[in-house]
């Protein structure tokens, strides 16, 4: 039997089937892209066959429309997911070949350039690059329909958009920006950071990582074709009966929820085990970086959570293609059913995208303004204490449905109540920056424009968790500026700072700090003009989601479109930044920032397996300004005190 | 004492991997449960609202004890969903974890026979299923009850086709010598796969056996929802179409409150 050395082990190798890697050599986005074309065709041809011509369902549609476009979605999620390779790794395991460690280490892209990032590739690090790019490019998709939505806003003089279309793109951009928003922290933070922060070699399990980032690829073209055969025109939440009205495009949408959830709960899993079982000898919970337990918090909670949105959706495609009724009155269904699945998620993916991003914030401030962080185990009883509250707010979304109305108060008490471990978390970063002085650098700016953010949409949310202020807030302009300044005000610029504080171990270089900073600056800036002045025109009255309204809200809806093209031009310039700097930015060293976690004590580039011996930690990542007793030059002076100088 | 095996891929000793293998199942399992448990409050929640009186299938009543009256010549099988693929599901698992005993004494034949006869009941289990599903006496949107029943029986089918795919591979690769005494683990994951799925049978068999009959006998009643027909000759208001078009427009007036 042949073996390999690992680590200066020789290890027994099972037998070599071909060259490393075998059929995955092959493999790569364009064969997915082919297959998953191919077999959507194939799909839907198949289904078309059932229906004869020009069939009508009862609502006097075309009965084969929706049935087709399911089966293509089908097919696109297997032919894309096949092409890319996902199902070598089951096979061969059910075949009993396993890998080798040189097809572990082809899988892992070693040697393989760039092309590496269009690769079934389980590197940790790869598939945190990956999920970054992903995020950026929804966030894109999802920005620009904001900008067509801001536009038809504005141009109050005229309807640009046909109202039908208006509210899809309503329903998009919501969507695409709540994925997103989930993405974008979690993604490249608990992919690429989380491992190397752990002191560990790779994720626990690389193909599993693997496996969730090209499950949210896929789920993309779903959402994106949606538009094109009706869209999604009820908002993101899809409410029911809404739901089954809507024509296929909700298929679109209702497969892109299945796949992105099952993605989410499979990266959830892998990040949690990571953290449970691969951290550095030495690294207790007291000793673990308040990241980690942001990451493994937003984690768990996406781990029960998901789930129910993802059932949400599927109860629905069953009510829509084979008439069960679980959403459907007549037949004894009911739709506040569909209510209380939706927000058993919706809640909890708050703080799935808000508990990550307060983590950043509580890792950059120790490091930019060199102090311990303040109270950390008040840190972690606040993340816990988010954890254990997020399943239980959930009905404060339904108040003005009717849904129990004898359920409404201890719904506002839990509500209210949750504020109190996320003013733990606030109480951590004010006395971690209380007296201190700063490292003025974009990440540190990228704190301060979160605690901004933070704050407005906080204190707007007690607001809204209020039963009474409810009833008249919730259905207008007031909960759209809130919810913005939640998850893009505390989301969007919190994944910022991040980008910009991990671009030098990312990519080797500087983010560029001053076209960077202006990209900022000129998207918070823009970022306050359309929300305040939305905030004004919600306390006005002016009802969401409508495309015509009165002639009182348009001075701020003027205002608040300009706003919007002022994100939209502060974005593109910070995505020049990374993409200049990318390419040709300053080289960066390894620790550009001194800072303390495992994360930076390794070099950059990062190599295959992150570090060349494993880490032991010894003390917490925080103890800035606090003598180190075992520095060995302390350590002589002390001697020299005790003992005195050898003269 | 013999060293532990190592990894081939990452060279971590085999008990190392194992750990996390073990965790990350949990975790898997723990996902699945709240899937599961969707499905589960959805039956309840529907059950104990019996909205419009459409709980139970073509809105009749039934009772705790009623039979499904399946269209099966097996009925004793279809009559009780869940149950006697619960008893199918446990023989498997019991029968594999016979196996895991059997190799852990030192006896890698007994997983292979253990593992290809549970592989044989899941494959029943999986076809009765499938019967069972075929000739239920409902359609699924005969009422929330058989709605509800369809998701419940269809989950536990795919969780059935998991369980045969990971026998298929546990009986190939112990005949392979890949899972052996030294190296039992990936036998024993699925042994607690196998035992989280008749966890979640069970949950569906408790469901459908004791919340049967509604407790709700006087249902809201939310009106009545009716379709603009443009063929029709008299544009009156047919009583029973649902706005989701779950319901024909001429549909008997038998089903209508």
């Amino acid at each position: 039997m042949s073996t390999a050395t690992i680590h200066q082990v020789e290890v027994p190798q099972p037998k070599q089937h071909g060259k490393p890697g075998g059929i995955m050599r092959h493999l790569n986005f364009l064969t997915g892209l082919i297959g998953g074309v191919v077999l959507a065709l194939v799909f839907g041809f198949l289904m078309s066959l059932q229906f004869p011509a020009g069939a009508l369902t009862p609502t006097f549609a075309n009965a084969a429309s929706g049935p087709v476009f399911w089966a293509m979605m089908v097919g696109w999620v297997v032919g894309f997911m096949g092409g890319m390779g996902a199902f070598v790794g089951p096979i061969r395991w059910l075949l009993g070949r396993d890998l080798t460690h040189e097809d572990a280490e082809f899988m892992a892209g070693k040697d393989q350039g760039k092309f590496r990032y269009w690769r079934f590739t389980t590197d940790h690090k790869v598939v945190g690059i990956q999920y970054l790019i992903v995020a950026m490019i929804i966030l894109g998709f999802g920005g620009l329909l904001a900008m067509l939505i801001r536009t038809e806003l504005g141009a109050t003089w005229t309807e640009v958009f046909n109202p039908d279309f208006y509210n899809s793109l309503v329903g998009t951009h919501g969507i695409a920006m709540v994925i997103a928003m989930i993405v974008i922290v979690s993604g490249p933070v608990g992919n690429f950071v989380v491992p190397l922060m752990c002191g560990a070699r790779d994720m626990a399990f690389p193909r599993l990582n693997a496996l969730s980032i090209w499950l949210l690829v896929c789920a993309v073209p779903p959402l994106i074709l949606s538009l094109m055969v009706g869209g999604i025109r009820d908002g993101w939440s899809v409410y029911q009966p809404l739901n089954a009205q809507a024509g296929p495009g909700m298929i679109g949408y209702q497969t892109t929820i299945i796949v992105f959830a099952v993605s989410t709960a499979l990266a959830s899993v892998n990040i949690m085990t990571t953290v449970l079982t691969m951290r550095a000898k030495g690294m207790t919970w007291s000793r673990t970086p308040i990241l980690i337990y942001g990451a493994f918090a937003a984690a768990a909670m996406g781990l029960y959570a998901f789930p129910f949105y993802m059932y949400s959706q599927i109860l629905s495609m069953t009510d829509r293609l084979i008439n069960t009724s679980f959403f459907d009155p007549i037949e004894g269904g009911s739709v506040w059913l569909y209510e209380n699945l939706f927000w058993l998620l919706g809640h909890p993916e708050v703080y799935v995208i808000l508990i990550p991003s307060m983590a950043v914030m509580m890792e950059l401030i120790p490091v930019f303004m060199r102090k311990p962080l303040f109270s950390y185990y008040m840190a972690i009883a606040g993340i816990v204490g988010v954890v254990g509250l997020s399943g239980l707010v959930w009905a404060h979304h339904m108040y003005m449905t009717g849904w129990a109305p004898q359920a409404n108060y201890p719904f506002m008490l839990s509500t209210e109540m949750i504020s109190i471990p996320v003013g733990f978390l606030v109480l951590v970063v004010i006395g971690t920056m209380w007296r201190g002085t700063f490292w003025s650098r974009l990440p540190m700016m990228a704190v301060f424009a979160v605690i901004f953010n933070k704050m407005i949409g906080g204190v707007t949310g007690v607001y809204l968790s209020d039963v009474p202020a409810d009833q008249y807030f919730h259905g207008n302009m007031f909960v759209t500026a809130h919810f913005h300044y939640m998850l893009m005000g505390a989301g969007l610029f919190g994944a910022m700072g991040a980008i910009a504080y991990y671009f030098p171990k990312m990519t080797g270089r500087y983010l560029d700090e001053r076209t960077g900073s202006i990209g900022f600056w000129t998207a918070f800036a823009g970022f306050q003009i359309t929300f305040m002045s939305m905030f004004v025109a919600g306390l006005q009255g002016q009802p969401r989601r409508v495309l015509q309204f009165d002639n009182m809200f348009n001075i701020s809806n003027w205002i608040s479109t300009i706003g919007a093209y002022i994100i939209g031009i502060g974005m593109l310039i910070f995505l020049a930044a990374i993409m200049s700097s990318w390419r040709s930015g300053q080289a960066a060293p390894s620790n550009p920032w001194h800072a303390q976690t495992l994360d930076w004590q390794t070099q950059t580039p990062v190599p295959l397996e992150n570090f060349p011996v494993l880490p032991v930690v010894t003390k917490l990542p925080y103890d800035y300004g606090v003598p180190d007793p075992l520095d060995p030059k302390k350590l002589e002076e002390k001697y020299d005190e005790k003992v005195g100088a050898p003269s | 004492m013999s060293a532990p095996l190592l990894s081939p891929t990452t060279g971590e000793p085999v008990p190392v991997v194992a750990r996390r293998n073990r965790l990350g199942l949990i975790f898997l399992i723990v996902a699945d449960f709240s899937g599961t448990m969707a499905l589960i409050i959805s039956y309840c929640y529907l059950w104990s609202l019996n909205v419009n009186n459409g709980w139970a299938p073509n809105q009749q009543t039934f009772g705790n004890n009623d039979l499904l009256k399946s269209r099966s010549p097996l009925p004793w099988a279809a009559d009780w969903p869940f149950w006697a693929i619960l008893l199918l599901a446990v023989i498997a698992t019991v029968i594999l974890w016979i196996g895991v005993r059997s190799l852990k004494a030192g006896h890698r034949g007994g997983l292979v026979a253990a593992s290809a006869i549970s592989l044989l009941v899941t494959a029943v289990a999986i076809v009765l299923q499938w019967w069972q599903i075929t000739t239920f006496p409902f359609g699924p949107g005969n009422g929330a009850y058989a709605s509800a029943v369809f998701l419940l029986t269809a989950s536990t089918l795919v969780h059935l086709l998991l369980v045969a795919f990971l026998l298929l591979a546990i009986t190939n690769r112990t005949r392979a010598g890949l899972v052996s005494s030294g190296n039992p683990f990936q036998a024993k994951l699925v042994g607690y796969w196998m035992v989280w799925v008749c966890a979640s049978i069970l949950l569906g068999a408790l469901c459908t056996t004791f919340l049967k009959a509604s407790p709700n006998t006087t249902p809201a009643n939310f009106g009545e929802f009716s379709l603009y027909n443009p063929n029709a000759a008299t544009p009156s208001p047919s009583p029973s179409a649902s706005p989701s078009g779950s319901a024909s427009p001429s549909a008997s007036p038998s089903s209508s409150q």
